[in-house]
């Protein structure tokens, strides 16, 4: 069972990071886009085998949406959306490799000596844990929950108002 | 066992669907015509338009057909006749139509034709409009079956069924239906009239069977969906469970394609502003009245 | 020792390592958005991998998740926003040509 899991969890895994890795190595600014939903649906895949079905599927459900409309925005704001001159969009490519590297290591230096102590606890069937969750959302954490929609009110007030042209009467 | 009653019913489903779509287009009912139609199709040359992006050319209809058959997944035909019970059904449901808008996407990018990627990005418009009115009822539907399982949603309606319970929810729930299986008067992306085919222009031979095959499917889902949350499922008298959920599933199916052919094509700024001004309010209103139903009265 | 956990980690930790290397190598306003995105999202695979192998009891942790993600949300909607802008004003989003801010 375990070993299912393991086998799984390293499947999607190297599914996330070989998609991830072709968002940055694509031409085409269309299938950057799908491989980064693709990337996204493979970490939506490792919560369901994680047994985290609802935030799965979320997930899988929201970088849909996100990622589509990521897409329409390369086309608009691209000089080349198919990639078919095969320009080269990126600059200070050293220091990101040396940055990404190192952010690399350091993460897995502390994770493979951190000694996290085991063995994997059981979970709640999904049944108890959608309930869980409910009465988690609207009891403890409920301001924090109604602050996260305000926020996202407040964010697309503030989008609307940042991408509306300017009228008239402001530009003379 | 029970997948493989699921998809023969599927199967039987889509020839339906598909003889009534002819129907409310054609105004002709022949039960042989999507056969030969799909026959011609599989028989006809395979055309790959120039500089295409292949890979999305070849996976969108594959997408599509799988989006579809993810979402059949959740829906139950009789107790205990539903491929996966899970306890986030209806969630999941909402996660796999989500894909359709991908795969059109794709499907519509990857000729490389002007007609087909309009058709694509137009999708993404009608999905702005659509998406918050299909979510937003199905809160209201689980709120009352205080569960998000679809089996558990279908129980919960014995008393009452949704349509009865929760109208507004219902209106909008089938309206966003339509968009999502791009039923006219919704029908966008493939609009007949000014964008010749849209993302079906470039596709020829068995890949638009595929593609037309996976819109039945989908069809079908939403058709099947509507049944589960507003129309008490298998719930009925006389007749055993399947043949409710088979006849209540053809009447809604028809019952789209009937009212779709004779309104007239919506613009998409209209489709938007109808939707978010007014649907997003009455849906909202619908989950306060729900809420406040739930609470006072026990049905 | 939990070798899933590690494995989870590990996963988010190379998410991390690809999404910094792009955010700081892409020109493309858009393109550094989906870098930071692919860092948000190693974030939410750690942050459920440690929900399930280490406090599977403690429910806050999904709401925490549920947090992360309105924010991956919203920071995509007022990227746009910031990008139209910019595209209306100046024609394009690309970054090395931003430096009115630099004083």
């Amino acid at each position: 069972m375990s070993l299912a899991t393991a086998l799984f969890l390293a499947f999607f895994g190297v599914a996330a990071i070989w998609f991830g890795v072709v968002v940055f190595r694509t031409h085409s600014m269309v299938r950057s886009a799908i491989a980064l939903l693709f990337s996204q649906t493979a970490i939506g895949a490792m919560f369901l085998v994680m047994q985290a079905e609802f935030l799965g599927v979320l997930q899988i459900m929201m970088m849909a949406t996100e990622m589509s409309v990521m897409a329409i925005f390369m086309v608009m704001f691209m000089m080349d959306p198919g990639g078919m001159g095969k320009m080269d969009m990126t600059h200070q490519k050293r220091l990101s490799l040396w940055a990404g590297g190192i952010g690399l290591v350091a993460a897995l230096v502390v994770i493979w000596t951190a000694g996290w102590q085991g063995p994997a606890p059981d979970v709640p069937g999904a049944d108890e844990q959608a309930r869980l969750l409910g009465r988690e959302i609207l009891g403890r954490s409920m301001f924090i929950f109604e602050s996260a929609a305000l926020m996202i009110l407040t964010a697309m007030i503030a989008a609307t108002m940042v991408a509306i042209a300017p009228q008239e009467e402001d530009t003379q | 066992m029970s997948i493989a009653v699921i998809i023969l019913a599927l199967a039987i489903g889509c020839y339906a669907v598909a003889v009534l779509e002819g129907w409310a287009v054609h105004g002709r009912l022949s039960l042989t015509r999507p056969a030969t139609s799909a026959l011609a199709l599989l028989g006809r040359e395979q055309i790959l338009p120039r500089t295409s992006d292949r890979l999305f050319f070849e996976v969108g209809p594959v997408l599509l057909l799988v989006a579809g058959l993810l979402s059949v997944a959740v829906i139950p035909l009789a107790p205990g006749l539903i491929i996966t019970d899970l306890a986030i059904g209806a969630l999941f449901l909402n996660a796999a139509l989500a894909y359709v808008l991908v795969a059109l996407i794709m499907a519509g990018w990857g000729p490389n034709g002007a007609y087909g990627m309009v058709g694509g990005w137009r999708f993404l418009g009608q999905f702005i409009a659509y998406a918050m009115l299909i979510v937003m009822p199905i809160t209201a539907v689980a709120m009352r079956a205080e569960s998000l399982s679809t089996t558990q949603i279908v129980l919960s309606q014995a008393a009452l069924w949704n349509i009865a319970y929760q109208p507004i929810g219902f209106v909008l729930f089938v309206i966003a239906a339509m968009g999502v299986a791009w039923l006219p008067p919704i029908d966008l992306p493939t609009g007949g009239g000014d964008l010749a085919g849209g993302v079906e222009a470039e596709y020829t031979g068995a890949r638009l069977a595929v593609l037309r095959l996976a819109r039945l499917v989908i069809i079908v889902a939403l058709a099947g969906a509507t049944v589960t949350f507003y129309l008490g499922g298998w719930l009925g008298p006389w007749l055993p469970g399947w043949v409710w959920t088979a006849l209540k599933t053809l009447a809604v199916a028809a019952g789209m394609l009937a009212l779709g052919s004779r309104l007239p094509r919506l613009r998409e700024a209209k489709y938007l502003e109808l939707s978010w001004k007014l649907g997003i309010t009455l849906a909202l209103a619908n989950i306060f009245l729900v809420g406040v139903i739930a609470l006072v009265v026990p049905i | 020792m939990i070798p899933e956990l590690m494995i989870a980690l590990s996963v988010g930790a190379a998410l991390f390592g690809v999404g910094l290397y792009g955010a700081l190598s892409q020109t493309n306003l858009v393109m550094i958005i989906m870098g930071v995105e692919l860092i948000l999202a190693a974030a939410l695979l750690n942050l459920v991998a440690f929900w399930r192998y280490l406090h599977p009891d403690v429910t806050a942790a999904k709401m925490f998740v549920l947090i992360v993600m309105a924010v991956m949300a919203v920071e995509m909607a007022v990227g746009f926003g910031i990008a139209i802008a910019r595209f209306r004003s100046r024609g394009s989003v690309e970054m090395e040509e931003a430096r009115e801010l630099k004083g």
